[in-house]
């Protein structure tokens, strides 16, 4: 009992502070076409995701709309969105081919983001052209399905051959190997450790044991931990079999691209 | 017998495992240094791509009729300042180097605003396209620009605790890993700049 109130206070401190910050850095999104305001209509949306996850397959490239209700965040658009493009990793490690298009509905801002390797095709100048003129005359005139439309066509139409895909997406790739990775090399470190001491403390008990061991430690006890272990393969992962939903390839964004307001 | 054996393997254990230990702690800070090295380049990347649109900007605008000329020499001199800076090629400079790189193109930085404020009394000269491009190309260096610098000094944060924290701050210095320096705020960034426009001037 006199553990658990310190640990309490601790979460409510946390969950405080967490609410006490303005700014919030949301999830990276499980389909390509996010519109979180519900302002375009049901058939389009689905039909510019299914685009944009056939132009990651044809292309590698991956595309992202995100169409939210407001900013949360009191940071500038442009300091914002390259945040929260480079939390998503749009793009693949190494290509660095993604973009993301972001729109506000309450501020009636717009941003795209463009990652490292999609500037040289989708340049500042082309991305504020797309912006000024595909989306912000549609905007005005409340045709928010058409402006995504035509928004997605031409970032399709810059960044296509580029690029070129190998027929799948990183979704598709997750999906059939499972979603074990070992990255953190902190627990292969830990492993080893681990190992060692192991070692170690069965050398000395054997050492006691027969102390001749120690200079001849060619007879090994076949009772030695098997660290290879039986190769696992990641059954399959189950639930979504669709397709259509999106899943960052490790992409990275150094602030380009331009933005515009309607 | 049996204890001196014992007394021993424990002490090889102690120093494999102390051994392994400081060569990751080591590591971590050579990694940690590398990332604001690259992070350093990556900077005078941007920077470098703001002074490769400068002639094309400046040639756009000195084609308008009767530009305002003495922006431009403004700009030219902004620029050379820059090229002056000496910087050592390897790695981050240090912190009276970073000094003077920030104060150069922070220079630069002020005459380019001024010059697009300029631009705003030219209605001939914001209607060309040219003009608007290079005035899209100009924010997302500048944007650019934010972003790498914000980065560098979240790298350069992360080192500078790595070799202050115990225990590396114990041998950090004997391996020659000093601190980092960090961008700062321009002076002044945190006031809007006064704009005055003269419309009896004769440029």
């Amino acid at each position: 009992m006199e553990l658990r109130l310190p640990f309490l206070f601790l979460v409510a401190t946390l969950l405080g502070g967490a609410a006490l910050s303005a700014e919030r850095i949301p999830p990276a999104p499980t389909r390509y076409f996010n519109d979180y305001a519900g302002v375009v209509s049901g058939p389009v949306a689905g039909q510019l995701n299914a685009q944009l996850e056939q132009f990651e397959r044809a292309s590698s490239n991956q595309l992202l709309v995100a169409i939210y209700p407001k900013m949360e965040s009191d940071s500038s658009v442009e300091d914002y969105t390259v945040r929260v493009a480079q939390a998503w990793k749009a793009g693949q490690t190494g290509k660095n081919n993604g973009a993301v298009l972001f729109a506000f509905m309450a501020e009636h801002k717009l941003y795209l983001q463009v990652g490292y390797g999609l500037e040289s095709v989708l340049p500042d100048a082309t991305a504020k052209r797309i912006i000024e003129r595909e989306i912000v005359p549609r905007f005005r005139a409340h045709d928010i399905d058409g402006g995504m439309t035509a928004a997605v066509n031409a970032m399709i139409a810059a960044t296509k051959g580029e690029y070129t895909g190998t027929g799948s997406t990183v979704a598709d790739g997750r999906r059939a190997n499972g979603n074990i990775k070992i990255e953190n090399s902190a627990w292969v470190n830990l492993l080893f450790l681990v190992a060692v001491l192991v070692f170690a403390f069965r050398a000395i008990r054997r050492a006691g044991r027969n102390p001749t061991l120690l200079m001849n430690p060619g007879r090994r006890s076949n009772s030695w931990i098997n660290f290879g272990g039986s190769s696992d393969s990641g059954s399959s992962w189950g639930g979504s079999s669709g397709g259509g939903d999106f899943s960052g390839g490790g992409g990275s964004f150094g602030g380009g691209g331009a933005g515009g307001s309607w | 017998m049996k204890t001196v054996l014992i007394v021993l393997g424990v002490l090889a254990a102690i120093a494999v495992v102390g051994f392994l230990f400081l060569t990751g702690q080591y590591n971590n800070l050579v990694n940690r240094a590398q990332a604001v090295d690259a992070q350093w380049a990556q900077v005078q990347n941007v920077y470098q791509r703001r002074a490769d649109l400068i002639p094309n900007l400046v040639a756009t605008v000195s084609g308008a009729a009767n530009f305002e000329k003495s922006t431009l020499t403004e700009i030219a001199e902004a620029r050379a300042s820059v090229g002056k800076v000496q910087i050592n090629n390897s790695g981050t400079p240090n912190a009276a180097q970073l000094a003077q790189f920030e104060q150069a193109q922070g220079a630069l930085s002020s005459a380019l605003s001024r010059l697009l404020v300029v631009a705003e009394n030219y209605p001939s000269l914001k209607a060309t396209a040219n003009f608007s491009e290079l005035q899209a190309q100009l924010e997302g260096t500048e944007n650019r620009i934010s972003v790498e610098r914000g980065r560098f000094n979240d790298l350069a944060r992360d080192y500078n605790t790595a070799i202050k924290r115990v225990p590396a701050v114990f041998f950090a210095g004997m391996f020659g890993f000093g601190e980092k320096p960090y961008f700062t705020a321009k002076p002044g960034a945190d006031t809007p700049p006064a704009v005055s426009f003269d419309f009896n001037k004769k440029p």
